[in-house]
């Protein structure tokens, strides 16, 4: 095939997916699709596997190909032009039952060409709390509906009995059947602008370029894979849920040009929805890879090739059904993102032609918060507060990491403005910011994460509830690369308006920082806690993670940054050694004696054990 | 010549792992390094400022060289939990 062709279909694959997301976003009418961009669209060969991924959160590209083999397999013999199926089923393929996979299979003249998917998550799935997230889940069949396998559209026939059943079993029926339509608009156009480009090529030469470009990406990374250094890189994630521990374990050798994720060690599963089934956590660790050793080379099946894992059954990356699955996402999944990202950019570390796109962790904790209850508007409000996608970005060997910077598994990820979120919910912000000092210290500092507080406001019940799945408050979950810090851990605070406080020092309704609230404060991080009269609830991201010595940091930088309150005096004294002048530049002099006495002080320390 | 294999490591002519910015040797190639270097382990919850405050239990631990204090790596671990070893063949 001549070059030009080649390129131009190749394009053309990714416009499909381009125009696919766009109308699935025109019809959805949730927040956490339009706004958080908690979605994805991709294409895959007839036989199920990784054409051309798209955009969103990035470990579905492979567990959607898992959906479309299910379905395959499942359907073997009824698989028609004009078919829609659903599956939502996290031991199929799926990773929790939220996120409902809608997948097509797109035909020409009769023949199956190839198949597109997609999923949202969706407003509700009938589980124990709306909205999905169910910490009180106990085994997956109290997280709501969750089918293997199901045909929801019939020849271009919607099957009602089908959809009926679904919607009857959810909150908000309206918006999941207007999410579900999203899917299927996506699907729709997809098929329609593959159809149009095997009309204009022939199916032969679609089918030519497809194959081509899967062998293309295959030889690719196996060659930048032989150009980094054999080797073994660990990492380690922790997590904690009400008194209980987690960890995972990763260890990723490279020999040749193949790569072994093995994650041998991680804890047992868990009787907490955070574990992650196996497609789930094969995902998980492709998120941050795309990205950081593809980023020139087309996500599709021939990356998929040179990789292996090993995940034990049993395990919190690899758990038995039934165990809870519902908080899989910003679970045991993330935990694999961040171990993924800190092991690739150590092996990227190792290589002068490759170190750049090395990276200290971002956003290493969703500090999810699922609203539910009556609006001001009297309808039923559900969904996430999108600033679980604001992130922070991760130091790395040039810059700083970014300030709310998004995540590395979902590169379109973003939040809600303040007053989008006020108008879909009965709440008002005390305020929204960036916070100082939460960035992972190092020469290149990790992006500040950010914090904000809010209360209920014009409700008609006196308030609103949430779901609080926090994990990261104990712990640090954005590591930091080449001994640059991790960036600070999350906190969620309860601000009773309640008995306890005394008169006249209920929550200050004006307060502008934590410390200005005068109730009584309560850690939490897991369950479901009210949002009542003038309650506050006040939530801080975790920062990124930094890169490089904090010593090596240039001091004008960190003089900046106190200008600009992402880094305290204190901490620009203690931790980076830059002592400022009365007027906020860097005394040079006291500056030097100052890193002096924190190396003097380095040495010092008793000899690794 | 030496050859890269970290942030902070090369691998020196003589075959040893040695520090990027004053090259001082920490032990021969391919082996676990982090045994030479001078170790800091200090409670993560007094790090780097007040949203450090609520971490509970988990420790910084920080690896220095010997020879300029450089900071080589870091790692948060509980008490009990080994160093996290990284082999790279040159």
């Amino acid at each position: 095939m001549d070059p030009i062709t080649f390129s131009i279909i190749r394009h053309r694959l990714y416009r499909v997916i381009d125009e696919a997301v766009i109308t699935l976003k025109h019809v959805s009418g949730s927040a956490i699709t339009n706004e958080g961009h908690d979605l994805m669209v991709s294409l895959y060969r007839a036989d199920g596997s990784l054409l051309m991924g798209g955009v969103g959160f990035l470990h579905h590209l492979t567990s959607a190909a898992e959906a479309c083999k299910a379905i395959i397999r499942r359907f073997e013999g009824r698989i028609d032009e004009g078919d829609v199926f659903l599956t939502n089923c996290p031991y199929t393929a799926a990773l929790h039952t939220s996120d409902v996979y809608l997948v097509a299979p797109i035909h020409y003249d009769g023949e199956l060409v190839a198949w597109s998917a997609c999923f949202v998550h969706v407003y509700d799935i009938g589980a124990m709390v709306p909205g999905g997230f169910s910490p009180d889940s106990r085994d997956i069949f109290t997280e709501g509906f969750s089918s293997p396998g199901l045909k929801l559209v019939s020849g271009g026939e919607m099957n009602t009995d089908v959809m009926d059943t679904i919607l009857n079993m959810v909150r908000a029926p309206e918006m999941v059947a207007l999410d579900l339509s999203s899917m299927i608009a996506a699907n729709n156009v997809a098929r329609e602008r593959m159809v149009a480009l095997v009309d204009k090529y022939g199916p032969q030469p679609v089918d030519q370029a497809c194959q081509m470009l899967v062998d293309q990406s295959e030889q690719s990374l196996r060659e930048r894979l032989r150009e980094l250094p054999d080797g073994r890189w660990e990492s380690r994630q922790y997590f904690d849920i009400e008194e209980e521990t987690y960890r995972v374990l990763l260890a990723m050798t490279k020999k040749g040009d193949s790569l072994t994720f093995d994650f041998s060690g991680s804890s047992e599963q868990s009787k907490y929805g955070i574990n992650c089934a196996y497609w789930a956590a094969w995902g998980g660790f492709f998120a941050p890879l795309f990205p950081l050793l593809c980023y020139d080379i087309t996500w599709n099946d021939g990356v998929l090739r040179p990789i292996s894992m090993i995940a034990p059954e049993g395990t919190i990356v690899n758990c038995t059904r039934p165990a809870p699955i519902s908080l899989a996402t910003v679970g045991a999944i993330q935990s694999v993102n961040n171990a993924a990202c800190v092991c690739i950019s150590k092996m990227l570390s190792a290589s002068e032609k490759y170190a750049k796109e090395a990276t200290a962790v971002w956003h290493g904790s969703h500090f999810a918060i699922f609203m539910f209850g009556q609006n001001q508007k009297n309808q039923e409000a559900i969904g996430i507060m999108t600033e679980t996608f604001g992130g922070a970005g991760g130091g790395r060997s040039f810059a700083d990491g970014v300030d709310v910077g998004g995540e590395i598994p979902n590169p379109i990820g973003r939040m809600a403005n303040v007053e989008t979120t006020e108008s879909h919910f009965p709440v008002r912000y005390l305020f929204r910011r960036a916070t100082g000092d939460s960035g992972g210290p190092g020469k290149y500092r990790g992006g500040t994460s950010l914090e904000y507080a809010i209360q209920q406001h014009d409700s008609p019940d006196g308030g609103i509830h949430y779901v609080v799945s926090g994990k990261g408050t104990k712990f640090s979950m954005s590591d930091g690369l080449g001994g640059g810090y991790p960036g600070a851990p999350c906190n969620f605070r309860w601000v009773h308006n309640n008995d306890a406080a005394e008169a006249g020092k209920n929550v200050n309704p004006f307060a502008t920082s934590l410390d200005q609230m005068t109730g009584e404060q309560q850690s939490i991080s897991w369950g479901v806690f009210p949002l009542m009269d003038r309650d506050v609830l006040y939530v801080r991201s975790d920062g990124g993670g930094g890169y490089g010595d904090p010593l090596m940091r240039e001091p004008d930088k960190t003089a900046r940054d106190v200008r600009e309150g992402s880094v305290s005096k204190g901490v620009a004294r203690s931790v980076y050694g830059v002592v400022l002048d009365a007027e906020g530049g860097v005394d040079a002099e006291a500056s030097m004696r100052a890193r002096d006495a924190i190396r003097a002080q380095r040495l010092g320390q008793e000899a690794a054990e | 010549m030496s050859t890269r294999i970290s942030a902070s490591l090369v691998v020196n002519e003589q075959g040893e792992i040695a520090c990027m910015e004053c090259g001082h040797a920490l032990g021969p190639a391919g082996e676990p390094w982090k045994q030479a270097a001078r170790l800091s382990q200090t409670p993560l919850q007094g790090a780097a400022g007040e949203p450090y405050s609520n971490a509970a239990n988990v420790l910084l631990r920080r690896f220095f060289c010997p020879g300029c204090a450089a900071l080589l790596d870091s790692e948060t671990a509980l008490a009990e939990d080994p160093f996290l070893n990284d082999i790279v063949h040159v």
